[in-house]
């Protein structure tokens, strides 16, 4: 154990500490640091404005960078082509959308050179697909895939689209019930997140399974659970609608049926 | 190039001396200038690498004077499919939101 125990120290450093505790907390370690490398599962294509990248901020932790209280890595966003610089393995382009100006590498691909790698000439119009990076504390795009618009209500379509998702996060889904709306009067407070915080659980719900979950939640029966009834006299929704977004609830784990099939309570955890 | 907010024809009083950007409809070309719908008409003093055409859309960039003209820096031509009712929400709806648009 000696010798073994004196590899582990070099091996794993931090994990030194936990030696004594065996092999399972080192595991337990080990998972820990895990769970701070990138999440990959989590990312999602984001549309944004330059000026929301320029003014993203890192999280907690200083690793990722965050938007509206959301981690942010990969994003699409549309600009004019200000000037590119070719070099043998990238071309860097400067971007302007009329908010702020990025840059933008794109990564020649060498078994593509020469044919479809097309440079974007001068003011044209095009839209980015990549993953935010931060060089020497300057950020630029890595951009996976860049396309030139063809039809300039693209440009328009995608500011609307980036204010939307925007407003998403900062207030919230909209649509939702009166108690939401109360809810959401405080969204342009700094404290989004902490204030709001069923709509973290409920993000990638419908409007409908959103305003249900908002519902149950205010509603004070504790485990005996709400009936549909109930609920659609209180919130107005059709019975099917709401079946059916107590099946997306179900389905996520966020409720549960208690004395019949009709009947769900908030699965709190 | 820094910033250059999105304006109509009634946001332009409050750009004077600054670079700004219109999407509108080229109504009239007079040599150097050209007349600009924006939600408002606006005259746009040309540069020799702006070609416009007269009917089709286009997007300028350029500085607003002190008589509410443009000194066009660029100017980039839409062709005929510019929905201008989208363009001109765009527009309010970035000042709406200025913490996506904004410069200042």
């Amino acid at each position: 154990m000696t010798s073994y125990g004196g590899f582990q120290r070099t091996g794993y450093g931090a994990q030194a500490a936990n030696e004594d505790g065996g092999g399972f907390m080192g595991g337990a370690s080990q998972s820990g640091s895990q769970g701070q490398k990138k999440s990959y599962v989590d990312e999602f294509l984001r549309p944004v404005t330059v000026r929301q990248l320029l003014d993203c901020k890192p999280g907690y932790n200083d690793s990722d960078l965050h938007l509206d209280g959301q981690p942010i890595t990969q994003v699409t966003f549309v600009g004019q082509v200000r000037s590119l610089n070719p070099q043998t393995t990238n071309i860097t382009y400067k971007v302007d959308d009329g908010t702020g100006t990025i840059d933008v590498k794109k990564w020649i691909d060498p078994e593509k050179a020469g044919d479809s790698e097309s440079k974007f000439g001068l003011d044209t119009y095009v839209r980015v697909f990549g993953r935010i990076q931060s060089f020497n504390g300057k950020l630029h795009i890595g951009a996976h895939h860049m396309r030139a618009i063809d039809d300039f209500n693209e440009v328009n379509y995608h500011l609307l689209e980036a204010t939307y998702v925007h407003l998403c996060f900062t207030k919230g889904a909209g649509g939702g019930g009166n108690a939401a709306a109360g809810h959401d009067a405080g969204g342009d407070s700094m404290f989004v997140d902490s204030g709001n915080h069923n709509s973290n659980k409920t993000a990638n719900c419908s409007r409908a399974a959103q305003r249900l979950y908002d519902f149950l939640s205010g509603s004070e029966d504790g485990t005996t659970g709400v009936n549909l009834n109930e609920i659609v006299s209180g919130t107005g929704m059709a019975a099917s609608d709401v079946s059916r977004a107590a099946d997306e609830l179900l389905g996520q784990g966020l409720v549960y049926t208690t004395v019949d099939d009709e009947t769900w309570a908030i699965l709190d955890y | 190039m820094d910033a250059t907010p999105r304006v109509t024809c009634g946001y332009l009083n409050s750009y004077v001396n600054k670079n700004v950007m219109v999407v509108g409809k080229v109504i009239q070309l007079r040599g150097e200038s050209a007349l600009i719908d924006a939600d408002g008409n606006i005259t746009a003093h040309l540069n020799r690498d702006s070609h416009l055409t007269a009917g089709s859309g286009v997007q300028i960039i350029g500085k607003v004077q002190p008589d509410l003209s443009i000194k066009v820096l660029s100017a980039l031509d839409l062709g005929t499919a510019v929905d201008y009712n989208l363009a001109n929400t765009v527009v309010e709806l970035s000042h709406q939101h200025r913490s996506l648009f904004a410069s200042d």
